[in-house]
C-alpha cells in the first residue's frame, strides 16, 4: 500500500515527521514515530520483523553509546547534555541519553520505511522532473545503484580466482586481509564501469545541463494528498497531547 | 532531379592513436558507406575495429584521450563539426560491453533515455518504447523490469530495444551478438540489419549476419584495410588472405579452404548450399568439423542429484548427474540465463553445491569476464603469477600470439586479447584436472579461435578434463566429446555433439540453433 504512494508526498511527509522528532525532545513523540513507522512496515507492508531488527543495527550501534552512558552509569555525558539543551521545545521526561538513543531508532526506522517502500529508479525520476535534480546527477545515482549487485557478482568472481590460485576452497566469508586484498580490484572495476557508462550516455546523447522530457510518470494524485495530509494531522495531534 | 544522398559515412585516411602508444591503434583507413548500405567490419583481435567505431562521431578525442588524424564525414558533414552527443539524433552506438552501458533503471527508462535526451514529448516516447518492446520480442510487461535483474544476454537484447526507439539514420554495432543464444543472436541480427538501413557491424560471428549485409571491409593486424568490396568479393577471392591473418571466414570457406590444402579444387563461393553440390564424394567430411573420437580415461569427476546455486542466491539448476572422465572435453550449451556459468563454478569445486554430492579433485575456471583473472601489471606478469617459470612464460605467450604484447598492461588489451591472456596464464604453468572455460571464444577473431580449439585439444590429450561452456554450436561441435544441454533448471539432453547438436526441434525449443556444420553432418556422415 505504501509502495505505490507517489514518492514526493512520501518524502515529504518522512522528513517532516524526522524534523518533528529531531526539534521535539521529548521521549513520547520518538517512541510514537518508532513505533507508528514500525506498525506500517509490519503490519501494512508484511516485512519480517526479523529484518527490520537486522536493519536496526546501524543506527542502535550509532545511538548505544549515548544509551550506555546514561542507563547503566547513571550520567550524562556533556555532549547529551548540551544537546538536550539547544533544543529549544525541550521537555526532558526522561534520561537525555534514552531520548537521543530512541530519536536514532525513530529516524532510522522512518527512514527504513521510505527506503523499503519506495522504488529507487521512481524516486529519482520524479525528482529530475519536480526537483529539477541535474540528469547528470540523477543518472549517475541510478549507475551507482546498477552498480552493487553488478558489484556484488564481480566480488564473487573475484574471490573464486583467488581461491583458484591458492588452490584453496573459497572461505563463506572473507577475511580482513581478503578483504584488503580485493578493494582495489573492485574499485577499478567501479571506476572503468563508471567511465564505460558515461561515455555510453553522451553517445546516446546525454548534455549536461541541457533540456530533457521524460517518459511520462505516473502524478500525484487525491490519495497521495491524503496521506500526507493524514500525517501531517497525526503529527500535529500528538505535538499537541504531548 | 533529387540530389543523390550523402553518404552515412565516409573516413578519409583516418589513423587513431592512444596516448604514449608507440603506433597507432588503427589506420590509415579510407571507408565509405553509402547511405542504406549494411557494412560488415572484420578483422584479427586489437586491429582497431571498437577503436575506429568510437571514433566515428567524435567520442575519439573528445571523450576517450586519443589522438586522430584523417578526416570523418557523417551524411555529408565532419563529425567534429558537432559534438558527439549531438550525433545522437541520427547516429546509434551498440557498445560491444552492452551490460555495462546501460542509463536507465528500468527497461522503460533504457529504451527512453536517448528520446528523452532529444526532447521528444512525452507520449511519442511512450509509444516508441512499447512499439520497441515489440520490435525486439520482448515482453510488454517489462517496461517495469529492473535493469539489474537481466541476464547479460536479456541486457544486450533491451539495448537493441533502446537502439530501434531511436530510429536513427546510421547505426554503429560493436559484435552485438556476441553474448546472445542463437535464436536471439540471429534475431538482434535480423532487426539491426533490416533491409535499407545503414549499418556498421563490427562482429566475429558471421552466421546470423552473413546473409544481411551488402558489403564487407576486413582490417589487417595492423590496422590497415585488407580487403573491401562484396561478399562474393571478400570472401570468395580474399579468403585466404582472411585465413591467414586469423580472421574469421564463413564456414564453407573454410571447408574450401582446408579441401583445397588436400588437392580438390573447389569453385570460389563463401555460402555453404553453394558449396554443397561441389562437395566431392566419398570425404570424411566429419573431420573437417568435427572432433575424431578419442579414448577417455577413468571418472575423475562426479556430480550426483546436485543443485547449483550462486553465494546467497536462488537454486538455479538441480537434480544434475554428470560424471566426467580424464581426457574428456564436455561441452555445455544452454540460452541466456540457464545457470551455465554456475554449473561450471561448481564442476570447478568453485562453489559449493547447494544439496548434492560432488566428488573430485578441485579444478579451475576460465571466468567470462577475463579481467577477473588479472593481478598484475604486464601480460607476462599473469603467466609469473599463476607459477610459470621462464620457459613456460614465453612458450604460452606464443601458444596465445602475446609476444609482442609481454609488456603492456592487461588492461590496455582488445577483449579478444584479454581472453587470450586469461586462457594462457591458465594454461601455462599448472596442470588442473580439472578446466572450465565459460565462453572462451567469445571475442576471439578465428586465430584465437583455433589457438583454444588446439590448447583444449592438447589438454584433454595429456589426460585433463576441460569443460567448454558456450554458445558457439559449431566450437563446441569441434572440441567436444559430449554435449550437455542445459535448459529449464536441469539437463535436457546429454549425448555425441553430432546427435545433441543436430536435434533442431529440441535445440529450436530452448532458443538454440544447430551448428553451421550440421549441413555437412547430414550429408550422411555416420555419428
Amino acid at each position: 500500500m505504501l509502495s505505490a504512494l507517489h514518492p514526493l508526498p512520501k518524502l515529504a511527509l518522512c522528513l517532516i515527521w524526522i524534523a518533528a522528532l529531531v526539534l521535539v525532545f521529548d521521549l513520547r513523540l520518538q517512541l510514537a514515530g518508532l513505533i507508528l513507522a514500525l506498525g506500517l512496515l509490519w503490519g501494512v507492508e508484511r516485512i519480517a520483523l526479523g529484518r527490520l531488527v537486522l536493519l536496526m543495527v546501524p543506527f542502535a550501534l550509532f545511538g548505544f553509546g549515548l544509551l550506555t552512558t546514561s542507563v547503566l552509569f547513571h550520567r550524562e555525558s556533556g555532549f547529551v547534555l548540551q544537546m538536550a539543551q539547544e533544543q529549544g521545545a525541550a521537555q526532558p521526561d526522561a534520561a537525555p541519553g534514552l531520548v537521543l538513543f530512541t530519536r536514532v531508532l525513530a529516524c532510522g526506522m522512518i527512514s527504513t520505511l521510505f527506503a523499503l517502500t519506495t522504488d529507487p529508479g521512481r524516486l529519482v525520476r520524479v525528482l529530475m522532473i519536480h526537483l529539477r535534480l541535474p540528469a547528470a546527477f540523477g543518472f549517475a545515482m541510478l549507475q551507482a545503484m546498477h552498480i552493487v549487485p553488478d558489484l556484488r557478482r564481480e566480488l564473487l568472481t573475484l574471490r573464486m580466482a583467488r581461491a583458484m590460485r591458492r588452490g584453496r576452497p573459497m572461505r563463506r566469508v572473507p577475511g580482513p586481509t581478503e578483504v584488503m586484498s580485493l578493494a582495489i580490484p573492485l574499485l577499478a572495476f567501479a571506476i572503468r564501469r563508471a567511465t564505460r557508462a558515461a561515455i555510453a550516455m553522451e553517445a546516446r546523447g546525454l548534455r549536461p545541463g541541457q533540456p530533457r522530457t521524460h517518459l511520462p510518470q505516473p502524478p500525484v494524485r487525491g490519495g497521495d494528498i491524503a496521506a500526507l495530509a493524514g500525517g501531517v494531522i497525526l503529527l500535529i495531534g500528538l505535538l499537541m497531547a504531548l | 532531379m533529387t540530389p543523390p544522398l550523402p553518404d552515412a559515412l565516409r573516413c578519409t585516411g583516418v589513423s587513431l592513436r592512444y596516448p604514449e602508444a608507440a603506433r597507432d591503434a588503427v589506420g590509415p583507413v579510407s571507408l565509405r558507406l553509402r547511405a542504406g548500405e549494411r557494412r560488415l567490419l572484420l578483422g584479427p583481435s586489437g586491429s582497431g575495429k571498437s577503436t575506429l567505431l568510437h571514433s566515428l562521431t567524435g567520442l575519439i578525442p573528445a571523450s576517450i584521450p586519443g589522438e586522430r588524424r584523417g578526416e570523418v564525414a557523417l551524411f555529408g558533414r565532419p563529425s567534429e563539426s558537432r559534438r558527439p552527443a549531438d550525433w545522437a539524433d541520427s547516429v546509434a552506438i551498440l557498445f560491444q560491453d552492452a551490460d555495462q552501458t546501460l542509463a536507465g533503471f528500468t527497461v522503460a527508462d533504457e529504451i527512453a533515455f536517448a528520446l528523452e535526451n532529444r526532447e521528444l514529448p512525452p507520449a511519442v516516447i511512450a509509444e516508441s518504447v512499447r512499439a520497441a518492446l515489440r520490435r525486439a520480442g520482448l515482453p510488454p510487461d517489462w517496461t517495469a523490469r529492473r535493469i539489474g535483474s537481466l541476464s547479460g544476454g536479456q541486457r544486450q537484447m533491451v539495448a537493441l530495444a533502446a537502439i530501434l526507439a531511436q530510429a536513427p539514420k546510421l547505426i554503429l554495432a560493436d559484435e552485438p551478438t556476441a553474448s546472445l543464444a542463437p535464436a536471439a543472436a540471429r534475431l538482434a541480427a535480423e532487426l539491426l540489419l533490416a533491409p535499407g538501413q545503414s549499418v556498421l557491424i563490427v562482429d566475429h560471428r558471421l552466421g546470423p549476419v552473413l546473409d544481411r549485409i551488402d558489403g564487407v571491409s576486413v582490417l589487417n593486424r595492423q590496422g590497415q584495410m585488407l580487403a573491401e568490396g562484396s561478399p562474393q568479393d571478400v570472401f570468395g577471392s580474399h579468403g585466404g588472405d582472411l585465413d591467414a591473418q586469423g580472421i574469421w571466414t564463413p564456414l564453407a570457406v573454410r571447408v574450401r579452404l582446408a579441401l583445397a590444402k588436400q588437392g580438390h579444387a573447389l569453385p570460389q563461393v563463401w555460402r555453404m548450399e553453394d558449396l554443397l553440390p561441389h562437395l566431392p564424394l566419398g570425404l570424411e567430411l566429419s573431420r573437417l568439423v568435427g572432433k575424431p573420437p578419442a579414448p577417455l580415461g577413468p571418472p575423475i569427476l562426479r556430480l550426483e542429484r546436485a543443485a547449483c546455486a550462486p553465494p546467497d542466491g536462488p537454486v538455479v539448476v538441480a537434480g544434475i548427474d554428470l560424471t566426467l572422465n580424464a581426457g574428456e572435453v564436455l561441452g555445455i550449451l544452454g540460452p541466456n540465463g540457464a545457470g551455465k556459468s554456475t554449473l561450471g563454478a561448481c564442476l570447478a569445486g568453485l562453489l559449493p553445491l547447494r544439496t548434492g554430492r560432488r566428488s573430485g579433485p578441485a579444478g579451475a575456471m576460465a571466468f567470462q569476464n577475463p579481467e577477473a583473472h588479472f593481478v598484475t601489471d604486464s601480460v607476462q606478469g599473469e603467466l609469473v603469477a599463476m607459477g610459470a617459470t621462464p620457459d613456460q612464460v614465453r612458450a604460452g605467450l606464443a601458444q596465445w600470439s602475446l609476444t609482442g604484447l609481454a609488456d603492456q598492461h592487461p588492461y590496455t588489451l582488445s577483449m579478444g586479447q584479454k581472453r587470450r591472456l586469461a586462457l594462457a596464464a591458465l594454461t601455462a604453468a599448472r596442470p588442473w584436472p580439472v578446466l572450465v572455460l565459460d565462453e572462451p571464444t567469445s571475442g576471439l577473431d578465428h586465430a584465437g579461435s583455433f589457438a583454444a580449439a588446439r590448447q583444449i585439444a592438447a589438454l584433454a590429450a595429456r589426460g585433463q578434463a576441460v569443460v567448454v561452456i558456450t554458445h558457439d554450436a559449431d566450437f563446441a561441435l569441434s572440441v567436444c566429446d559430449r554435449i550437455v544441454l542445459l535448459a529449464d533448471g536441469g539437463i535436457v539432453a546429454d549425448g555425441p555433439p553430432a546427435l545433441v547438436l543436430r536435434d533442431a526441434e529440441r535445440l529450436e525449443r530452448h532458443g538454440l540453433a544447430r551448428p553451421e556444420a550440421a549441413a555437412l553432418l547430414d550429408l550422411g556422415v555416420p555419428c
